[in-house]
This record gives C-alpha cells, sequence and structure tokens, in this order.
C-alpha cells in the first residue's frame, strides 16, 4: 500500500514508477457502510473484465471521521494496490455542504487525476465511493470503451424514477446539450471515466481553483471534455443509489442554486466555443439500459408544487421582472389561473426564461445567489407540468417528453445568443 | 444745543456712511461668492451628471443594491447625486461668503456649520449604507421565505427590512447628535416594544400556529425536499 500522506496532489516516486493500465479512483466521505461493498465490486471487476491488466486504486478521501480508509484498506489490502490522496476539507468547504456531499471535491479528484497521470494510466475511472449499488460490470462499461475503443469519456446514464432528477433532466441537460451540441444525458454525475489524453486536459484546465469548482467540477468536466476534440460514450449503468445521511439533506434552494450557478458559471466562461454550436449529436451507448434493479417508487403531490409557484408568483414577480421579459411574465400570469388538471408550461417559455436567467445572472442585475434562489418557483412550475405530463407513462414515453423539451431548448438558442451579445434587449 | 445736536447728528451720519463704507466691499465679496458658487454649482452638476451617465451609473446603483432612485422624484439616482453636489457646493458657497460679511453671528454660525459637515456626512452614509443592506436583507428573507412555502413572506421581508433602516437611523441621528438621548430611550422603547410584541404575539395569540410549524419543523421533510433533483 502506498500513501501519500496529507496531499492532494503527490504521489510517492514509488507508485509513479509503476506504469498502470487502469487506475480506479474512490472519492469518499464518511461512507464506511458502503466502502466494503464497493471496494469487493471494483476489484471483482478487474479480476473479471481486465485480468491481464494492472491496475491501481486510489482513495481520495475528504477527512472522514468514521473508518471509511481503514475499512478501504483492509479490503484491498493483500489484494490491490491502494494510492492514498487525503485532503483535509477547509473552513469554507465546511461551510455549505455541496449537493453530491463531498466537500473539496475538486480538490480530491485532482488529486486521483494527478495520481493517475504519475502512474501513467490509459484509463482512469472515477467513483463515488457512497453508491451501494456498484456491480463489477460497471467497471467494465465505463473502462471497456476507453481501452478496448479509444473513447476519451464515458459518462454514466443511470435509470431513474421519471420524477427524480429533475433539475437535471428539466435544465441541466437541455441547456447542456443546446449549448454544446453533445447529447450527454447526465453530464453532472460524479462518476466518470477517461483517457489519458483527456486526463491531460483536464488537469491543464484552469477550473480547479475557480469559484464554485468544489461543487461544479463534475459539470465543468463534463463541458471540458465536449468543449475539446475528445471522443464521447454514454454508458447505462443500471440504478444508482447513495447512500446519504439523514444529516445531510441539502435544501432545494441551495441545490437549485449550486447546481444551475454552475452551470450559468460554465456559460459565461465558454461563450466562444457554445455560441458556434448548432444543433447536437447523439453519443455511442454502452451498458445494459434494461437491465439493473428497479428504481424505486416515488410520490409526488403536482398540487402543492403548483401551490409553490403560485405563492412565489405572487411574491417574486417584482424580482423576476428584472430578469424576465414582460412576455414571459404575462405568460406566468396565464399560468397562475390554470388548474392543475391543465396546468402545462410551455417548453418554449420554460427555455427562454432560462436563457433569461443565464443573462441575468451574467448581468448582475440582482446578487447572483438572489437571481438562483429565485428560480426554486418556476422550477416547482416546471416539475409540475413535467409530472402532470408523464405521471403513469413508461420509460420511452418520458424519454420523448424530454427529446421534445431540449428540441425547444435548442430552437431557443438564437435567443440566447442575440440577447447575449447585446445585453441592453435583457427586459425585451 | 442746536449746534450740539446738530454735530451728534453729522457723528451719527459719519458713522452710518463709514459703516456702510466698511460692510460694502464685504457684501460685494459675499455677492461675488455666492455667484462664483452658484456658476462652479452649475458646473458641477453638468459634469456630475455627464459623467454618471457615461458610467450608467443609475443600472450600476440598482445592481448594488443603492436605493437611490428612490428618493427622488425624477427617478434617476445620477440626477440625485448631481443635484446634491450642486447644493453641497451652493451652500459651501453661502457659508463662505457669510464669513466676508464681517458680522460676529454669521460669522460664528458658518463656522460651526463647517464643523458640523463631517458628521452630517458620515450620518448620511450610514443611512445609505443601511438602506442598501435593508433592501438586500429583505430581499433575501423574502425569497427564502416563498421557497420555504411562508405565505407572510412578504411581512417578514418588510419586517427586515423596517428593522434595518430603524437601526440605521438611530445610529445616523446618534452621529449628528441630535436628540442623543431621546433617541436612545425611543429606539429602545420602540425595539424593546415590538420583541415584547412579538413575544406575546407568538405565546398567546399565535401559539397553535408556532406548534404547528415546529411539528411541520420536526416531521419529515416533504416529499419534494427528499426527492432528489440532481
Amino acid at each position: 500500500m502506498v500513501s501519500t500522506g496529507s496531499s492532494s496532489s503527490v504521489v510517492t516516486s514509488e507508485a509513479a514508477s509503476a506504469q498502470v493500465d487502469i487506475v480506479v479512483g474512490l472519492t469518499s466521505c464518511n461512507h464506511a457502510s458502503t466502502v466494503d461493498a464497493m471496494t469487493a465490486a471494483l476489484h471483482d471487476g478487474v479480476v473479471r473484465h481486465f485480468a491481464d491488466a494492472s491496475s491501481r486504486f486510489v482513495l481520495a478521501d475528504c477527512g472522514s471521521s468514521d473508518d471509511t480508509v481503514a475499512r478501504v484498506r483492509a479490503s484491498l489490502g493483500g489484494v490491490a494496490e491502494v494510492v492514498e490522496v487525503a485532503s483535509t476539507p477547509t473552513t469554507t468547504d465546511l461551510l455549505e455542504l455541496p449537493y453530491h456531499r463531498i466537500p473539496g471535491k475538486a480538490r480530491v479528484l485532482r488529486g486521483i487525476l494527478t495520481a493517475a497521470k504519475s502512474l501513467g494510466a490509459r484509463a482512469c475511472i472515477v467513483l463515488d465511493a457512497g453508491i451501494d449499488t456498484v456491480t463489477p460490470e460497471w467497471l467494465q462499461w465505463l473502462t471497456g470503451p476507453v481501452l478496448a475503443h479509444d473513447f476519451d469519456l464515458v459518462a454514466p446514464f443511470y435509470r431513474r424514477h421519471p420524477y427524480e432528477g429533475a433539475l437535471t433532466k428539466g435544465i441541466v441537460y437541455p441547456t447542456f446539450r443546446a449549448l454544446y451540441g453533445v447529447r450527454l444525458r447526465q453530464p453532472a454525475a460524479g462518476e466518470f471515466a477517461c483517457s489519458s489524453r483527456l486526463l491531460d486536459r483536464f488537469l491543464d484546465e484552469d477550473l480547479w481553483d475557480r469559484d464554485g469548482s468544489q461543487v461544479g467540477i463534475d459539470l465543468w468536466l463534463a463541458s471540458a471534455a465536449v468543449s475539446g476534440d475528445f471522443r464521447i460514450g454514454e454508458a447505462s449503468l443500471g440504478v444508482r443509489n447513495h447512500h446519504a445521511h439523514a444529516d445531510e439533506t441539502v435544501d432545494l434552494g441551495t441545490t437549485v442554486t449550486q447546481v444551475v450557478g454552475a452551470l450559468f458559471a460554465d456559460l459565461e466562461n465558454r461563450v466562444e466555443r457554445w455560441q458556434r454550436v448548432r444543433g447536437s449529436v447523439s453519443v455511442q451507448q454502452f451498458g445494459d439500459s434494461a437491465g439493473g434493479a428497479a428504481h424505486q417508487s416515488v410520490s409526488i403531490d403536482p398540487e402543492r408544487l403548483i401551490e409553490s409557484y403560485r405563492l412565489g408568483y405572487q411574491e417574486l414577480r417584482d424580482i423576476w421582472t428584472s430578469v424576465l421579459p414582460p412576455r414571459s411574465i404575462l405568460d406566468l400570469r396565464h399560468l397562475m389561473d390554470k388548474p392543475a388538471s391543465s396546468f402545462r408550461l410551455d417548453d418554449g417559455l420554460w427555455a427562454r426564461i432560462i436563457y433569461d436567467f443565464a443573462l441575468g445572472y451574467r448581468l448582475r442585475v440582482l446578487a447572483r445567489e438572489h437571481i438562483l434562489r429565485s428560480l426554486v418557483p418556476l422550477y416547482l412550475a416546471w416539475l409540475a407540468s413535467f409530472i402532470i405530463e408523464v405521471r403513469d407513462r413508461g420509460d420511452d414515453a418520458v424519454e420523448q417528453r424530454l427529446e421534445r423539451l431540449c428540441a425547444a431548448f435548442e430552437a431557443q438558442k438564437p435567443y440566447l445568443i442575440s440577447k447575449w451579445r447585446w445585453p441592453e434587449r435583457l427586459r425585451t | 444745543m442746536v449746534e450740539e445736536i446738530r454735530r451728534a447728528l453729522g457723528l451719527a451720519g459719519t458713522r452710518i456712511v463709514d459703516a456702510i463704507a466698511n460692510f460694502l466691499p464685504g457684501l460685494l465679496a459675499f455677492l461675488l461668492i455666492l455667484i462664483a458658487a452658484l456658476i462652479v454649482a452649475a458646473i458641477v452638476r453638468y459634469a456630475v451628471l455627464r459623467a454618471l451617465n457615461g458610467l450608467n451609473f443609475d443600472r450600476r446603483a440598482e445592481l448594488f443594491g443603492a436605493p437611490l432612485a428612490e428618493w427622488t422624484p425624477s427617478g434617476s439616482a445620477s440626477k440625485l447625486v448631481a443635484s446634491a453636489a450642486y447644493w453641497a457646493i451652493l451652500l459651501t458657497g453661502l457659508l463662505l461668503g457669510l464669513t466676508t460679511l464681517d458680522a460676529a453671528l454669521p460669522t460664528q454660525f458658518a463656522t460651526s456649520v463647517l464643523q458640523y459637515v463631517p458628521h452630517l456626512v458620515a450620518a448620511l452614509a450610514i443611512l445609505l449604507l443601511g438602506a442598501i443592506i435593508a433592501r438586500f436583507l429583505a430581499r433575501a428573507v423574502l425569497i427564502e421565505a416563498v421557497n420555504m412555502g411562508i405565505q407572510s413572506a412578504r411581512l417578514l421581508s418588510l419586517a427586515v427590512k423596517w428593522m434595518v433602516l430603524i437601526v440605521a437611523a438611530a445610529m445616523a441621528l446618534d452621529h449628528i447628535s441630535i436628540g442623543r438621548t431621546a433617541m436612545l430611550l425611543a429606539f429602545g422603547i420602540v425595539f424593546g416594544g415590538i420583541v415584547l410584541a412579538t413575544a406575546l404575539a407568538v405565546g398567546l395569540g399565535a401559539k397553535d400556529a408556532v406548534s404547528r410549524a415546529l411539528e411541520r419543523q420536526m416531521r419529515q421533510p416533504s416529499d419534494e425536499d427528499k426527492l432528489d433533483h440532481v
């Protein structure tokens, strides 16, 4: 076992001298209850699918107070070599829990990628140690395309209940796809596999120390990959179930602020790229799209969401007026009177709302935190509309519905470009 | 006798003429200073207005959260700042002019007012800062309360806004020593009264509502809170 002590970016010379094919990186933070099963599954995956390849595990722990690190050492000791890149969360990290529950994630991720580079890895896979549904096949589906088919990035696609991941479905994926022209359905997922070429690019990017990197790093790495000349794939991994402690719940306002804020910040930093992109292309699929355990059932009452929207319209209309043009405010006014049965938020209107909020964020028409948090009632209105449309329908119908939504975001992209170039049109 | 009266009147007339002769140069200087101040003030107002318009100050002030535009009928923060500069120069000119009149009372008044100006500026800065903080906090509370589903979100937001404004006003008045003791007493009574009234209202009138709110807090999170949105 090789340890790098408390540094997150240094690997010992002994480790660096040994070249390996695969680096399996684990990000952990108090995941003692899941890490045994995960390491067992991953080791099994290496033995079963990559028996001829040399591999190394890299554990990047964010200051766990339980025995996560000891358990990894115990479970992999004797069967695999482990490099540890430990990182103690800073006070800033601890002040606000990120939605992915790994404080200081950018630092530990950078530690894993640096270790992988030092080890000369041909492929590097990164997984969150809190997931308790990992199977040996995940390793094959994520890493296989990189090693066998020269893909540079393989992002995961998880089967989810239609209502789950609504922020990704309703905002992140459609915007990401419209902007960068790549149909990566879960671009903010914390897991991925990358080639050595992309790994070098990731480490060269200047996004690691940017404001908000500890929260938005997953999304930013995905956008860095699709912005370059890299081969992108997507692996269907089945269900992702994350073990989260009860006291680690992040409220919706904070989640929206973190995720959408990371998306908007990325938009600002890659203007020259996304303004040139038209349309979108699909990515090659790997894995088993139909396999895995069934996703958990979720019940949610759209009436409550609509009530939240109505309260938001009554009280936050003045704030929205700073961001949205009068036409959108009028459309939202009409939505107020709609009963639940006919409550529908038009896709084009929703796309324009997101684009206008991105512009408001860029121009700082209000404090950025206020802009992002005031989006919550609008997001709940979209979620209510989405639930009413897709409830009791199958996965295919949901996919088709999302496809229509993404098409609307792509169709409205000229609206964003126009306003981005001529910001004085923000309120027209 | 008549000769004495005539001499006394002559002397009085001479004194008056002397006094007028002594006063006239001062008056002339006063008028000159006033006219110069008027011209400088007008030029400064024009220049400040042009510069602020060029800097898009109205929008920047809005973004910064400085609610200047709300305090002027024209709705323009630039015009407010330009007018403030105009009147400040005019007032300074007037006070300087008063000192040239060589009269004890106006000179003392001008000196004391000029000594007071830094305190006045500091008090205005406190008020402006208070207004900015009040506006920011009121908006933050409004958004957060709406996201928490609180029906009286606007009321909460207004309460926070006025609380901060009252504190800022009390601090500003204390700084310029206007009714210091009375202000402190009034502030203490009003603030303490608000806290006591709220405590009584919550404890007696709204205890059911509070217990329901606490129950909601203790309960499991709602379905949408439990949902994994990312």
